[in-house]
């Protein structure tokens, strides 16, 4: 993390752009405020809107520049369609995302229409989860890294080989296999050159949705090993989306963990691991396999009853409390809103300074 | 009645390609005692799913069992056994019928298609106990009821009579298990049943499975790849490698005092929830290619501790202890081997 | 038990050649989609026999004048309804090419003349022969035959001839020329209207989508035959055979371009939700460069191996109109306007051989679809 000395805050609006907001602090790469993300269903042959599903709903958190932040959560809990608002892949339904640029210029990624994202294209990447789906298996390895230097004409064209070169050695694949189509390759190689996709431009944000999900155990470690060490060198900032919550760990310096939709809690690594502060985070590290036979936590296991929550029609108040065992009255009527603890400590549960909740059980 | 229920020895199964012979077993040896866990773990490809797939002659074509055997000790009751060989046996004939459902069962990966979608959970329970008991419809109904309460599904009066779309994936999996219970069997293969589903409801279906063996009395032949799960539910581990096992011994053995390199290395490469946060030690190198194995021993080429027969001998099976078998050259005496090479 | 030697002192290399190294594997590696696909093709022997036969219809219809052995319109009225006469290839020992000529007899009531093969009478006959003139595509002068009578009065005629004495087998290799482009013009159409209309439907999606679906099912569901028949009875009849020609293909291609649209909609619908197309907006890829670039390269064996088999229909359906009679007309040949000949069953039972033109038929369209077939399950090699 990188020490920076105060800034004055930079107030001049640009002629064209819309209102620039401000960042809560200079630290950070990205703000994502009240985020909302809704998908309607539709019906009948008119497709009339019946409802909505609330894959992200008023998510709020902060990366720093240079962190690692881990987005955490089981299906349907809207980690992924966090990671494509803040990419752009979709036009987010309300908030704010408010990223910091070289310049220390914040725009708000989520004002931006159409053709205005363009130039924020290089800045923010996104590494995908499934390596077979992720490459166009119709063009070579050449043509898939070089797109995006090409369609936004980042590096003139006599340049092209060299930078593609580059890269690729920089993730650990031969340069001469440029011309390979992506079925030569096993489904570690082709992290690798999704890798070196997202990084080809010089980007400062990393989105890794699920990027070593769809690995194997051995090659796992691989990647993960890869993506640290890019880190380092080319002073990037990662948005680790994620199920496993060992990866999680290992990775993540802050890690904030969702449920259908909502943030639950934001931590430090150890931190959440150690001394959970939200009843769903409690159930989620109990229920983590252990990698050590004489720790079989059987008996005091935390079994979640019931379902995950339709995010289509949630639960009244907190999303949570049809599960939780330390429900009361209030919980089922008033959601409860995400609150500092300190410093780095967000929850969102009524009883966050009364519960007492333990931790994953630790291997040794 | 022996300990013993199944006996694996020296199973061969290829694949016969237009690109060429696939050996994805290749001479394994497996044995699943009566009432006991034992896990098959192994990376993708490394022929796990295949072999369990062969304790019920369900390999898909173009596989094979090429040779081995597969000793099945089914009790008779009293005190006896009688012992089948179901390699042996014809993969659609009577007999293989009356063991699958009834005496094995199996359940798979994605609750999504091994459902079928074209008939209510009830139909699909109250089958299979019609086809392998004198049930009448009414008392098979019944009990498909009972078991989707002791599998912990809710109301289960009326989800009896709802089709699988409208069940979560762990509650398809509770389906499926009840289903797979349904005839006592004596033995249930569970081909990776939790890895599709989210890390809490895994928690669940893990402990509802370890709670019905032990009501049961059955044995549990589970395969993985995480290693995890593994250390939660597992007696004993077998951990393969290109169609071969090489490293077999119960749970704590395997996690504590693993000797074969492949176990080594993919414990030290996992990443753990409790270690501080250091640089992950990988297996170098990548899976070979199915149609290229390596010569010698399969795992050389990726070998922190290989030597130079590694790259020429197969290693054969050695016992290190009472309930510890491996396969590898650093444990075998190689003295015989080299006289007989030379003498070649 | 344990081995001696230290596992440190090993000072042998022992990583493999690279996968990636094999030569074999190198060819597999650097092949693009249409490598694949001719690979996977190959294995497919019926496509290729298909293939091959498609080849040389196409081949003769580009050269008619040196296949036939006389123009379409050439006719000699002596010989109405003239047998086929057979080729024989040895005669006393030698190898002399040759057919039998004709005598005819005349009914004495009717006084209808009927042909029979004379044994007596041998015409030899010649390969690469000179005989009548033409002009190759109009432009051409030549007068090089395939086959032909050595004696260019005797009459030859391989399948037989017809009620004007024309010789059956050139009127059929002068008709592939129109049955068979008829065919590939009006699936060109199809093709274009397909991907414009289908590509809107998938891309933009929603209403329009909505729309142009409801559009296809009312398009499919009139009945095929009764729509041509009643858009053909509309062409004027004095039009030229030219015109009549291209309205013939329009017609067609006005429910034709159905299947294809429907086929390149659902790909479009299918390749949104891929994750490399994703990838592809994240780059910024422009919607042209999108569609022209990411998608329609993954489709479009899809696309070849759809029009590969709608191919057939156009010419059944151009045979069909013309047999009928409301499709093209003499002086204009195709295979459909000889087959006008065949309505009556008198003329089929005493003269048979002029239902040949159907065997040209079938065999094209069953060589069209083994074609077809093959290149739809090489279309995906992946």
């Amino acid at each position: 993390m990188t020490e920076q000395a105060p800034v004055s805050q930079n107030t001049e609006q640009v002629a064209a752009q819309p209102a620039v907001a401000q960042m809560k602090d200079d630290s950070y790469l990205l703000e994502v405020n009240n985020l909302k993300m809704y998908f309607s269903i539709t019906s009948g042959i008119f497709a009339r809107v019946k409802g909505f599903t609330k894959a992200a709903d008023d998510v709020s958190f902060f990366i720093r520049k240079g962190e690692t932040l881990g987005l955490v959560g089981e299906s349907g809990c809207g980690k992924t369609t966090i990671g494509r608002c803040i990419a752009r892949a979709y036009e987010p339904t309300a908030g704010e995302i408010l990223y910091r640029l070289a310049d220390d210029s914040v725009v708000d990624l989520a004002q931006l229409k159409g053709k205005d994202v363009r130039p924020y294209r290089k800045d923010i990447r996104m590494i995908f989860q499934d390596p077979y789906s992720s490459l166009n298996p119709r063009m070579t390895v050449f043509e898939l890294v070089s797109e995006v230097l090409k369609v936004n004409n980042l590096v003139r064209p006599a340049q092209m080989k060299d930078r593609v070169e580059y890269m690729l050695e920089r993730v650990g694949l031969r340069p001469e296999y440029m011309q390979r189509y992506p079925h030569a390759f096993s489904g570690g190689e082709r992290q690798r050159i999704g890798i070196a996709r997202s990084l080809i431009t010089d980007p400062r944000l990393v989105i890794c949705d699920e990027a070593v999900s769809a690995l194997d155990v051995s090659i796992r470690a691989q990647i993960l090993n890869l993506l640290e060490e890019l880190q380092a060198d080319f002073d990037l900032t990662y948005l680790f989306i994620s199920h496993d919550l060992s990866v999680i760990r290992h990775i993540c310096d802050r890690i904030v963990v969702m449920y259908v939709g909502k943030v639950v809690e934001v931590a430090n690594g150890l931190e959440l691991y150690t001394h959970p502060k939200h009843p769903y985070t409690e159930a989620l590290m109990s229920a983590v396999p252990i990698s050590n036979p004489r720790v079989r936590n059987r008996e005091s296991r935390i079994r979640l009853h019931g379902e995950v929550a339709d995010p289509s029609n949630p639960p009244s108040g907190c999303y949570f409390h049809p599960r939780c065992q330390y429900a009361q009255d209030i919980c089922a009527s008033d959601e409860p809103a995400l609150r500092e603890l300190d410093g780095n400590r967000f929850v969102a549960c009524h009883f966050a300074e009364e519960l007492d909740l333990r931790g994953a059980a630790m291997e040794d | 009645m022996s300990e013993t229920l199944i006996k694996v020895t020296d199973l061969k199964i290829h694949f016969f390609t237009d690109e060429g012979v696939v050996r994805a077993v290749d001479g394994s040896d497996l044995t699943v005692e009566r009432g006991r866990t034992l896990s098959l773990v192994g990376e993708s490809g490394c022929g796990k799913s295949v072999a369990c797939r062969s304790l019920l002659q369900i390999v898909h074509s173009p596989g094979k069992i090429v040779s081995g055997e597969i000793m099945y000790h089914r009790s008779m009751g009293n005190g006896l056994d009688e012992v089948i060989d179901i390699a042996q046996l014809d993969p659609k004939g009577k007999q293989i019928r009356n063991i699958r459902g009834k005496e094995i069962s199996m359940i798979f990966q994605e609750p999504m298609t091994s459902l079928s979608p074209m008939y209510t959970v009830g139909n699909q329970i109250v089958e299979n106990i019609q086809l392998h008991t004198d049930k009448t419809k009414k008392e098979a109904h019944a009990l498909a009821i009972e078991l989707l309460d002791k599998v912990g599904i809710p109301k289960p009066g009326r989800l009896v009579d709802e089709y699988p779309f409208r069940l979560s994936g762990g509650m398809r999996q509770r389906a499926m298990i009840a289903m797979a219970l349904s005839c006592n069997p004596n033995m249930l293969i569970a081909d990776e049943p939790t890895t599709a589903l989210d890390v809490t409801t895994q928690a669940n279906i893990l402990d509802l499975m370890l709670d019905l063996q032990r009501q049961y009395g059955m044995a549990l032949l589970f395969i993985t790849h995480d290693l995890g799960v593994v250390a939660e539910i597992a007696d004993d581990v077998a951990v393969m490698y290109l169609g071969k096992i090489v490293e077999k011994s119960d749970v704590d053995t395997i996690f504590n005092n693993p000797q074969h390199p492949y176990t080594q290395a993919l414990l030290r490469s996992i990443p753990k929830v409790a270690t501080r946060r250091e640089e992950l030690d990988p297996i170098k190198g990548m899976v070979p290619n199915p149609y290229r194995r390596p010569e010698g021993c399969p795992f050389h080429p990726r070998c922190a501790k290989a030597f130079s027969e590694c790259r020429t001998i197969v290693p054969s099976v050695t016992h290190l202890g009472e309930n510890h078998t491996v396969q590898c050259l650093l444990y075998e005496d190689l003295s015989d081997k080299k006289s007989m090479e030379q003498s070649l | 038990m344990t081995q001696a030697v230290s596992p440190e002192t090993q000072s042998v290399d022992l990583t493999p050649k690279l996968d990636h190294e094999d030569v074999e594997r190198v060819k597999v590696d650097v092949a693009s989609q249409w490598q694949l696909m001719w690979w996977k093709f190959k294995r497919h022997k019926m496509a290729m026999v298909g293939g091959v036969v498609v080849i040389a219809y196409y081949l003769v219809a580009l050269f008619a004048n040196f296949f036939a052995p006389v123009h379409f319109q050439t006719y000699r009225a002596e010989y109405v309804y003239a047998p086929p006469q057979r080729i024989r290839l040895f005669l006393d020992g030698k190898f002399t090419p040759y057919v039998l000529g004709y005598t005819f007899e005349r009914d004495p009531v009717s006084f209808k003349k009927t042909w029979a093969i004379d044994e007596s009478v041998v015409i030899p006959v010649g390969f690469l022969q000179h005989g009548e003139a033409y002009k190759l595509w109009g432009i051409i002068p030549g007068d090089l035959h395939l086959i032909g009578p050595k004696n260019a009065d005797d009459p030859f005629y391989l399948l037989g001839s017809d009620k004007s004495g024309r010789d059956v087998f050139s009127r059929i290799i002068y008709s592939s020329r129109i049955s068979l482009t008829v065919g590939l013009v009006g699936v060109v159409i199809s093709l274009g209207l397909g991907i414009l209309i289908g590509g809107l439907s998938g891309l933009v999606g929603g209403l329009l989508d909505n729309l142009i679906q409801r559009l296809i099912e009312i398009l499919i569901s009139i009945p095929t035959l009764p729509f041509w028949l009643a858009l053909a009875a509309a062409v004027p009849l004095d039009w030229s055979p030219l015109q009549v020609y291209f309205m013939i293909t329009i017609i067609l291609s006005l429910i034709g371009w159905t299947g294809l649209g429907r086929v390149v909609r659902s790909k479009f619908l299918a390749l949104r939700e891929e994750d490399f197309i994703l990838a592809a907006t994240l780059d910024g890829v422009p919607r042209g460069r999108m569609i022209l670039r990411h998608m329609i390269p993954s489709f479009l064996s899809h696309i070849i191996a759809s029009v590969t088999l709608a191919i057939p229909g156009m010419i059944l359906g151009e045979t069909a109109l013309s047999y009928l009679g409301l499709g093209l007309r003499p002086p204009v040949v195709s295979w459909g306007v000889m087959l006008q000949e065949t309505q009556k069953v008198t003329v089929i039972a005493i003269y048979p051989w002029i239902l040949f033109p159907a065997l040209a038929v079938i065999i094209v369209v069953l060589a069209l679809n083994f074609l077809g077939d093959g290149l739809r399950d090489a279309a995906d090699p992946y």
